[in-house]
Formats: structure tokens, sequence, C-alpha cells
């Protein structure tokens, strides 16, 4: 953090935060609470520092105001003082804010104009709109590019990307500006474990050569590489530290952010916040504890595990409809797209009834492709799909919906009733159900996604995390012998992604069939008993969980943009065989 | 699989070549003409439009691009052709239809014109890159806001279909049925217009965001990266098609004092 950029001609050379934000309020229209109260911060130049929080804590609004997006961009009445390299953002013209902060959103398709044909010209656009001269402009998209590591990527077509090279196109566009200031938000949300750490490695590099970031996330694997973190819990800040600390049980944990297992065996053996993310430091730890302080730590990580709210338990699935256990049987099965690229290249999968599989692999591997043949929104360019026995060729997807209940990823292309209970009745209804069948199915639904107490607000009033759960839980109400979730997690918070996995468990102890789509290595180790992984349209490995995703597994699952689940590798430092789970239980192995 | 940049079919032929203004020039031409000039005209013009996407290498992709208006086409000729208001010869009648002789011509006529400017919009849209035509306008003083507001439109109807078969396909998982009556296909529609619309207004929001992010809405000057060629002879076109323009736009007040009907 020594070398500071370079001061522009006309400010003072002093240790000017690049970003500074002094007692910030804001209040959206029509919102009774505010947004964000009272918020300090500063952030120096060439420091990284992350924001984090469950989903509506205010990190995206945190964002937003910190380049200086608020009150111009978006509308909302703002308080206390936002000043960017020392110029306060409400007495300054957006001319001069430009090239002093830049930020990047999560959705990576949307971030690119989408009208270039290379990302060299992407690169351009930010430039003709600052109004850099021509003759300029090459010179310093070869040096943004040269600088990330993507000069490979100059000529491409930017849609043609993989959604992780668009991230990383979308931040060198905004860094090609010349920024003293990047923000983002949440820019890893859609990208698998590999691209995470390629953005996550990309941000330390830019702020290690001066310049200041701020990131809003929710992924371990980018917070831990920030200098420090402030955890935001209701538009509240609720403490700021190493991230070590601010991830740990105590101050995120209480503020219901997804506490790294690492962290929380940090806490409870009782080291300090600096090397609580540390894997080797807490293995080393452990080696060196003596049997009493091992369970002293172990009650200590119980106790901790606590303060982020009781575990949200759903009880097993009742079902109304009379329908037998289903499995599902895929043959030889290939798939292209027009334009030739073949996303499935011969599957072959037996799936028993009422089993939990979780397939996993990098972004473009073929899984969603796969998932969409089960419900015959895709038809197989060659090989068959059978479920329950019957081959899927020639009935329609309403009529396969009767026995496998799809939930889309995305829960906007979907949501359109005025209300939750009734969005949650549109699929029984579909099925032509009874209505007391179907008023017992939707209490049933609403009680596993949690949300039978806002059944009669409209979904669009609900943040993210809530209205996943109102898709889940309106497909969930059909009553389908087989469930099958396109990445439960994505866009979800800590509680949210707890609640996902709770029905998964309540209906695989019903003896339902659960297929998910995911790359998030640690929910598929919790609740799914057997994992498919695919490379490239081919299955590479089968099998159980603790196998499959064991850390002596680490090479392959890296061949497919994946690694194993974090307490994977402690175990592998300490010799403990198997997939531990529960890290108190790490505490209390021999 | 998403386009690489609107309806544009990337290529290199004679079509593609020329300057986007010339192009836009030569489509209005056409449409004016055909809105305009006696109904004879109508076959020549979609021939035309069409040799000429053919002759660059666009006939296969023009003609499957038509599916898109096909069911508007078809709509114009069969409501005009059994419900022409005021119609006096008719063909044939069943209840309340009639089959009328003016009907039917006024709906070829109409779906002739509709479909020449189909033809026409479809070839200038696979041909050009909504890239150079903002630039080519901004290039001849055009406000850039108002060239991305055309290029966003032209972008926004191909992304529109992507969201909308997926909604559908969402739809569909929970049970809709999309086919059967037409009652049935009506109520279809309910659950897809509030997604397809709100789906819009998000993607929209996103990338207003970021645009702003990389300096759209700074104002001031603003430099150009990307030269967009002019050739020499576009020149000449252009000041050929702004005549024609004139001719045709003249031609229905001068036609009659020519005695020409």
């Amino acid at each position: 953090m020594s070398d500071h950029e370079p001061a522009r001609a006309g400010e003072p050379a002093s240790a000017t935060p690049a970003l500074a934000l002094d007692a910030l309020v804001v209040r959206y229209h029509g919102r009774r609470t505010p947004a964000l109260d009272g918020i300090d911060l500063a952030v120096a130049p060439g420091e990284m520092v992350g924001v984090a929080g469950r989903n509506g804590a205010g990190k995206s609004t945190l964002a937003l105001a910190a380049a200086a997006f608020i009150p111009r961009v978006v509308r909302a009445q703002l308080g206390g003082s936002v000043a960017i390299a020392g110029r306060r953002v409400a007495e300054t013209p957006v001319r001069d804010l430009l090239g002093r902060v830049g930020i990047v959103f999560s959705t990576p398709s949307n971030q690119l104009s989408g009208s270039k044909l290379t990302v060299r010209e992407e690169l351009a656009f930010g430039l003709e709109n600052l109004g850099v001269a021509r003759s300029e402009m090459d010179a310093r998209i070869d040096e943004t590019l040269g600088s990330l590591g993507i000069v490979h990527l100059a000529e491409r077509l930017p849609t043609a990307l993989s959604g992780g090279e668009q991230q990383r196109v979308a931040i060198a566009a905004i860094l090609c500006m010349g920024p003293g200031l990047l923000v983002l938000d949440e820019p890893t949300a859609q990208l698998d474990p590999a691209a995470t750490r390629a953005v996550a490695e990309l941000l330390a590099g830019r702020a290690a050569a001066g310049t200041a970031v701020l990131v809003a996330e929710h992924r371990a694997a980018v917070l831990g590489s920030t200098a420090r973190c402030l955890v935001l819990d209701g538009g509240i800040a609720a403490g700021i530290d190493v991230p070590g600390g601010a991830l740990g049980p105590e101050i995120g944990g209480r503020a219901g952010v997804a506490v790294p297992a690492v962290a929380m065996l940090a806490h409870g053996l009782g080291l300090t916040a600096g090397r609580a993310l540390d894997s080797g430091a807490v293995a080393a730890a452990i080696r060196a504890a003596g049997p009493g302080e091992l369970a002293a730590a172990a009650s200590r990580v119980r106790a901790a595990g606590a303060w982020s709210g009781p575990d949200v338990a759903v009880a097993p699935w009742e079902a109304v409809r009379e329908q037998a256990p289903a499995g599902i049987e895929i043959r030889g099965l290939r798939h292209a797209y027009p334009g030739g690229t073949e996303a499935l290249r011969g599957i072959d999968l037996a799936i028993a009834p009422g089993e939990a599989v979780a397939i996993v692999g990098q972004n473009g591997s073929g899984k969603t492709t796969l998932a969409k043949h089960l419900v015959r929104i895709l038809a197989p360019g060659a090989g068959s799909v059978l479920v329950a026995g019957r081959d899927l060729a020639g009935r329609t997807i309403a009529d396969v919906a009767r026995t496998v209940g799809f939930v889309f990823q995305d829960p906007d292309r979907q949501l359109f009733s005025r209300s939750v209970e009734r969005e949650v009745a549109f699929g029984p209804r579909n099925l032509g159900l009874a209505e007391e069948a179907t008023a017992r199915l939707v209490a049933q639904a609403l009680a596993a996604v949690g949300l039978a107490d806002r059944a009669e607000e409209n979904p669009y009033d609900l943040g993210l995390s809530d209205r996943k759960l109102v898709a889940l839980g309106s497909v969930l109400a059909m009553d389908p012998a087989v469930l099958v979730l396109d990445e439960p997690t994505t866009g979800q918070d800590a509680p949210g992604i707890a609640r996902a996995g709770a029905i998964v468990d309540s209906w695989t102890a019903a003896g339902r069939t659960v297929v998910a789509i995911t790359h998030d290595m640690e929910f598929a180790a919790r609740h799914f008993g057997r994992i498919v992984v695919m490379r490239a349209g081919e299955v590479v490995a089968d099998g159980p969980s603790a196998t499959v995703l064991a850390a002596a597994n680490g090479r392959l699952l890296a061949s497919t943009g994946l690694e194993p689940p974090p307490l994977a590798l402690l175990a592998s430092l300490l010799g403990i065989a198997g997939l531990p789970l529960d890290p108190a239980a790490i505490l209390e192995t021999p | 699989m998403q386009a690489a940049s609107g309806y544009y079919r990337p290529g290199d032929s004679w079509l593609h070549r020329r300057n986007p203004v010339t192009k836009l020039l030569a489509l209005a031409w056409v449409i004016l003409a055909a809105f305009l000039l006696p109904p004879l005209a109508l076959p020549v013009l979609a021939v035309a439009c069409l040799a000429l996407a053919a002759a660059n290498g666009l006939g296969g992709s023009v003609v499957r691009s038509l599916r898109i208006p096909a069911v508007l086409i078809a709509s114009i000729l069969v409501v005009n052709a059994l419900f022409f208001p005021g119609a006096v010869d008719v063909i044939i009648r069943l209840g309340p239809i009639a089959l009328s002789r003016e009907g039917l011509v006024f709906g070829l006529v109409t779906a002739g014109r509709v479909l020449v400017a189909f033809i026409a919009s479809i070839a200038f849209l696979q041909a050009t890159l909504p890239d150079d035509l903002l630039e080519a306008l901004v290039a001849r003083g055009a406000s850039h806001r108002f060239a991305w507001v055309i290029l966003s439109a032209v972008q926004m109807v191909p992304r529109l279909q992507e969201s909308a078969a997926t909604i559908l396909e969402a739809q569909q998982a929970r049970g809709l049925e999309i086919g059967g009556s037409f009652g049935r296909r009506v109520r279809a529609l309910v659950p897809l217009i509030g997604p397809v619309l709100l789906g819009s207004l998000i993607d929209v929001r996103e990338r207003t965001f970021a645009l702003e992010a990389r300096g759209f809405g700074a104002g001031g000057p603003r430099t150009a990266y990307r030269v967009v060629p002019d050739p020499p002879g576009d020149r000449w076109i252009r000041a050929a098609t702004l005549l024609a323009i004139a001719a045709v736009v003249l031609w229905p007040f001068v036609a009659p004092a020519l005695g020409i009907r």
C-alpha cells in the first residue's frame, strides 16, 4: 500500500482519501426507514475495502452512493456527504467526477454496450464519452488489457465471451477511463468459483497498483482479499474490521452474513482476527491444542453458530397428490445449439427415486442444458430422457411439469401475480387440482419457504432473496415427484441459502427426488448425497459427495472451474478422511 | 444464443460496405415508394429488394426473418377481405362473414405495402451494424442521445424475443398449457406480459446504470474510435436517392396532372 496514485495536477499531494463518506444517510422515496443511516467510511488510494451484509442491508445503496450515482442517476434523498478524491459530490460537476470514479455491477452481459464487435471497441466507448483523442485510445486500451492480463480478449466479440470473461472486460472498460476509485456491486454474483477467484485476484492487483477499491460482496473469496470489511445490518454499520474479524461470528454472524467455516474455527480457538481466514494457521492451532482446549473450542463454535439466528428447519414434505416416487434415466443424451455449439456430448445418468443429486461444473459446462431436458424445455438431439420409466419424447412441458418441478434461476422471469399467495397457487391451479388440495399445497409451500406471513404482499415488493423463495414455493406447491433447482443459491444471502437447503432436506426426507444445478460447493456438500461433475458437455465424475468433493479431488474439480468446499481443504491439512461439514465436529475428531 | 448485435449479420458484401446513412436513405425511399406509388409498383419493389438482399448473401436470412411479421401481414389480408366496411361486390357470403372484392383488393394492397416495408427494413438491419449507424448519424450532427435511442430500439426486439421465450418456458414449467382453444391461448398471455415488461424494465435500468458508469450522460464533446467508411460512390447514391425520394413524395400530386392513375 506504499505506492499511491500520483496526484492529479492542481490537487493537494497529501493523503486525501479516494472516498470519504461522512454520516451518510440515503432514503428512497416512499420508504419509511432509510436504506443507509449514518455511515462513515474512508478508503485510501491503494486500499481495497469490502462491504458485507444480508440482501437488503444497504450494500448496493452504499455502492451507488460511493460511485456518485445518488441522486444524479438513482433518485433518493442523500444526507451527510460523499467526497471523491477530496471533492464533495454534491458540488462537483458530473464531468469532473467521471474520470475519478467508476462502478461495475453484477450482471456481466448488462455491463457491456451490446453493440460493439470487439473488446477493444468496447473499451474505447468510455474513452469516446470522455472525449479522449482517438490517437491516444489504443495505447490506453492496450495498457489496461495488459495490466489485467486479458490482452488475448482484445479482438473477441464481447457478447460471445463467458460470464467471467465479460465481467473482467467490464472492469477493464471502467479502469480504462482511469478512475482512482473503483466501486463494485456484487461483481461475482453470477460467476463460478474459478472466475470468482480470477476477479478477486484482479481487484487485489489493482489495489496494489494504487487504485482504491470498494467492493460489495457475499463471497468470502473476494472479501478475504480486502484490507478491511464494513458489515451492514439494516442500513446501519454493524462493524468494520479486517476481513477475518468482520466475517467472523461476532460481527458478520450477528448481521446474518455467512461466516466462513475457517473463521468459525478461528473464533473457537481464540485466534486473532488477522489469522482467522488462514487455513494453515487454523490447522496449526488445532494440532497444537490439547483435548481440553479442543472441547472448549468446539463448545464456543456451537454457541457462536446460534448467534446468526436459530437453525432453519422445514418439516418433511407431506404429499397431497397421489404420486409414486420417480427416478430419472438419461441415455446417450446429446444436444447442440443452433450454430453448432455442442452443449451435451453423450450423457448417461441414472438417478434413483428419492435420491438428492447436485450437478456441478463451471459456467458453460452444460449443466443447465442438461437440467432443461428433464422438463422437456429442450428436446434431445440424440438419446432419450425417461422420468418414472416413461420417455419424455412427444410430451409438452406443461404435461411433464405434473411430475417434474423446475425452478428457474431468475425469479423475475416468472413472477406476475398481485400477491405471493396467488403466485404460489398458479401452478396447482394449472394442474386442475381441487380448491381444497390447492389450498393445502399453497399453505404448505408458503410455510416451507417461510413466507406465510407475507402471503398478501405483492411479490415485487419483496427483496431478491424472498422473490427467489416465492418462485421456489410456486413450484413446491405443484407437489412434483421430482424437484429440479437451477442455481438456487445465486443472488441469495446466508439465511436464504439455509432456507433453500432446509427445503432440499425436507423433500429428500419425504422420499422425493431432488436435482440441483449449482456451483456452490458448500451447498452441494451439505444437502446432496451424490455429486455429478460436468465439464465441456460430459460427466467427468459421479459419486458420493464425500468422495467427489474431497480435497484429494481438487485437481479434477479445478479443471472445471470448481474447488472443494473450504473445510475439505482444512480436513486434508489435518489428515482427516472424508468431508466434514460441521466446524465443531472437526475439533472433536480425534 | 445471443446475436452479435441486434439483427446484424456480419459480412463484407457490397451492401454491407455502404455507409449506414446511404442505406438509411434507401430504406426511407423504399418505404415511401411502397405507400405512395400505385399498387402495381409493389411486386417490382418486393422482387427488387429480395434480389438485392440475395445478391449480397442475405436472401435466405431475410426470408427466414419474415416469419416474424407474417402473422401481421396475413391478418391484414384476411380481416380486410372478410370484413371490409361498405363492401358491395360480394364474392361469397357465409353468415355474417362476406368475402368482398373491394376488401380482397384493399387487403392485398395494404399487406403488400407492409410486406415491402418489412423486406427492406430487415435487409437494412441485417446489413448494417447498429453501432456504425449510430456513429454515422452522430458524425452528421445527430445528438448522440437520440442516436442511442434509435440503437436501443433496434436491439430491443431480439432481446425481448429472447426474454419472452425464457418466460414462456418458466410458466409452462409451472403447468401453463399454451395450445388449445383461442380463449386458452389468450389467457396464456397474462402470465407472460407482466414478467416481459418488468424484466425489460429491470434490464433497461441495469443498462442505463452501465452506460452512465461509462460516461454516456456526461455531455460535452465526444470523440469516435471507430471510423465508419464512406466510400466515394456513396455520395452519388445518396444524391440519387434524395432525388428519388422527392419524386416519390411529389408523385401523388404530379400523377393526376399528367392524367395518370
